[in-house]
């Protein structure tokens, strides 16, 4: 057990110590010395430099845009998620079922599939090319909008909705002050999901820009990252190590996101709240 | 002083000259695209072309899709010449990655540029589907002397001029001339010398290998069939072609490299990985046989191996045949969906016809397709740092002289290069019997080609 647990945080950590050890080194070292160890000489800092200088600071450009695709794609998606997923779980409507069904089976089709015919569909209407591309499909999250309806059917009571309305409470009101409290362990799972999802997501932005100014990290570095398998042109060109300390400072973010998240990430808020 | 400046003078006037005859031969064959294009116009007035001189002095935005870093500077050199056109150079990313989007573009009629850069491989694919334009009607007929014979043998497909040959790969052996040294060996001419040096090299140290193959690598292949003699692919009609990876050339080149990979004298190894820049750094691989737009590479990514490296040409079946191929290069097409096609056009033409142009593309790293530059002296003298001071652009030349004709992609390469790792790319990283594979690479090939609509004879 504890051979298999240890093998497991090699396999988890191996690679991330790798790039860690590797951003700090030049072509040359990266090429010649053992990849877990430094190599001669510490460029991380003249390969930062390098990241966020070249063409025209283009990586910071790149940065910006995963921030704002992340920020209002998934923070979107979530609370879309939870609109909808708690709308689902507690209330009775004709057609809920069917929506039910059609969210399910929306979770089957994967995006890569619907990457082209999305892309004729905003061709259509003059969104390609533009943030809007990318983050109008990230809002919508079918796996988290099941997650907020199993997750709202058991964190919250029916009967502290009951509760709220005879108090006199509006529905809207009821949500925002109660409810959305209970679920918020719920929603920063999804958030967390749909931040992944949208900070990692590659084919869709990769079909639907073709100018490198809105691009996502993920197309800026995998450009950078073919660049460098065939003809290099221009002598001065490393890319190299590039790539590397742009995809280390890539996932930091994302890092520092499931940090400060994580406090949220309880169960159990409503536990004793009401008597069952 | 007065005398080196005198002899001076005649050879600055000549090349003068040499610009402004070429420069001449250029205005003229624009001129011949005016007429060409004015004349189709007569005749097919749905065409709506203008002709490349209008064009280039009506105000224009264009956009051109390359992944070439550094073209930025061919192109301000362009909008100097022609201010009235503007080139937005947008990098939407290298070969398949940018294909898709090129595709996709295409397919909605509107997100794509007015010139793409395609490679060899995949340019059938677009003129066959239409996607790219005829550049016959703007004139590119009267460019083809300029070119090499194997790069125009690139772009003239289908019955029509389908873009301009931008950069060529002919195929080169670079190799580690300390290591060669060290065990006594000169670089090997053929094939025979080439296995029998395989050995003595893995022999000296188990851990070392003549070379790499990599197993991802279809293009990589394709040129040593190529170079073997080999024609697997061959358009017969619009929509009929043939696949044979039994053929001669790839019977030759199989049953070499199976039975190198199968005593592991060879290195399977995936190309351009981090592991394998190691070992070519290291030492562990004694050359690389790769397209003449290697040495950029070499140079940037192994800087520390400065000196050691030469070029030479590539080993031949029969001693002294002297017969070359092929290994990547790309084109500049005008896109069908663009709305500025004789600027496009005109554009295209200039960026690789013309002196300028050529001499230009190269000094970024770019292997000249096209016969002025491979020709000129200066050219031809260059020595190379990185080489020791060979003067390579005489092998690259050389090697570009010598490929094969006759060498044709399918159009649908790119879907054909995108499933070789599955059958010939698993042989290659197992060792195990190549021909069988190629085999299996067909059988696959062929059936999509049917499921595409086409009448696929197997050879």
């Amino acid at each position: 057990m504890t051979v298999a647990m240890a093998l497991m945080l090699a396999y988890t950590l191996l690679p991330l110590l790798w790039l860690v050890m590797s951003s700090t080194k030049n072509s040359d070292s990266l090429f010649s010395s053992f990849g877990l160890w430094f190599g001669h000489g510490f460029s991380f800092f003249h390969n930062v430099h390098e990241v966020l200088t070249y063409d025209n600071g283009i990586y910071v450009r790149w940065l910006g845009n995963t921030v704002l695709y992340a920020v209002v794609g998934a923070g979107g998606a979530a609370a879309l998620a939870a609109l909808g997923g708690y709308g689902l779980a507690k209330y009775e409507f004709r057609g809920k079922r069917a929506v039910f069904g059609a969210v399910i089976g929306a979770i089957t089709v994967p995006t890569t599939a619907l990457a082209v015919p999305t892309y004729l569909l905003y061709s259509k209407i003059g969104i390609v090319n533009t943030p809007w591309a990318v983050i109008i499909p990230a809002l919508a999250s079918p796996f988290g909008l099941y997650l907020m309806r199993v997750y709202a059917m058991e964190a919250v009571p029916d009967s502290l909705l009951e509760a709220a309305r005879i108090d006199g409470a509006s529905e809207l009101r009821t949500f925002f002050t109660i409810s959305l409290r209970l679920l918020a362990p719920g929603f920063v799972t999804v958030l967390l999901f749909t931040l992944v999802a949208t900070w990692n997501n590659y084919f869709l932005p990769l079909i639907v820009l073709n100018n490198p100014q809105w691009f996502p990290l993920t197309v800026g570095l995998s450009q950078w990252n073919t660049q460098t398998m065939g003809p290099q042109t221009g002598a001065t060109l490393d890319l190299y190590p590039m790539v590397i300390t742009g995809s280390l400072l890539a996932i930091i973010p994302l890092v520092v996101a499931f940090l400060l998240l994580q406090r949220y990430w309880q169960s159990g808020l409503a536990a004793g709240s009401v008597k069952q | 002083m007065e005398t080196s400046r005198r002899s001076l003078r005649p050879t600055a006037r000549t090349a003068t000259r040499t610009a402004l005859a070429l420069s001449a031969a250029l205005a003229l064959s624009l001129t011949a695209a005016c007429s060409s294009s004015s004349g189709s116009k007569a005749a097919n007035p749905a065409g709506g072309q203008t002709s490349a001189a209008d064009a280039l002095s009506t105000p224009t935005t264009l956009t051109f899709w390359t992944w070439v870093p550094s073209i930025q500077t061919t192109v301000d050199a362009f909008e100097k010449k022609y201010p009235n056109i503007k080139v937005n150079v947008v990098n939407a990313g290298q070969s398949a990655a940018e294909y898709t989007k090129l595709q996709t573009a295409i397919k909605a009629g509107s997100g794509g540029p007015d010139v793409a850069q395609i490679e060899y491989f995949a340019l059938p694919q677009f003129a066959l589907s239409k996607q790219v334009v005829d550049l016959t009607a703007y004139g590119a007929a009267s460019l083809k002397s300029g070119y090499t014979a194997s790069a125009w043998n690139q772009v003239a497909l289908q019955g029509g001029i389908y873009g301009y040959p931008q950069d060529t790969g002919p195929l080169t052996m670079f190799y580690r001339t300390d290591i060669f040294k060290k065990l006594g060996l000169t670089p090997p001419t053929t094939w025979d010398e080439f296995a029998t040096d395989a050995a003595k090299i893995h022999a000296a140290d188990p851990t070392h290998y003549i070379t790499s193959i990599d197993p991802g690598d279809a293009g990589g292949v394709d040129s040593l069939i190529w170079q073997a003699g080999g024609k697997p692919y061959q358009t017969t009609g619009s929509t009929s072609v043939t696949v044979n990876l039994k053929d001669t050339g790839s019977a030759k080149f199989a049953a070499l490299w199976t039975s190198l990979l199968s005593k592991k004298l060879v290195d399977p190894t995936p190309g351009w990985t981090t592991d394998w820049w190691k070992s070519m750094g290291s030492g562990k691989y004694a050359m690389w046989i790769a397209g003449a737009w290697a040495p950029g590479s070499l140079e940037t990514t192994i800087a520390a191996t400065k000196g050691e490296w030469a070029a030479a040409p590539v080993p031949q079946w029969t001693a002294g045949a002297g017969a070359s191929a092929e290994n990547g290069g790309s084109s500049d097409a005008v896109v069908s969906t663009s709305t500025h096609k004789a600027a496009a056009a005109a554009f295209a033409a200039w960026l690789n016809s013309s002196t300028d142009g050529a001499a230009s593309l190269n000094s970024i790293g770019l292997f000249p397709a096209t016969t002025a530059l491979l020709d000129s002296p200066t050219f031809l003298d260059q020595t190379f740092p990185f080489f020791n001071g060979q003067k390579a652009n005489q092998v690259f030349a050389d090697s570009s002289k010598a490929v094969t004709a006759g060498w044709q992609y399918l159009p649908y390469q790119v879907y054909a290069n995108s499933i070789f790792k599955d059958s010939v790319g698993q042989a290659i990283a197992n060792g195990s019997d190549l021909t069988g594979a190629l085999g299996t690479w067909q059988s696959a090939i062929s059936q999509y080609g049917t499921q595409q609509g086409f009448t696929v004879a197997n050879g």
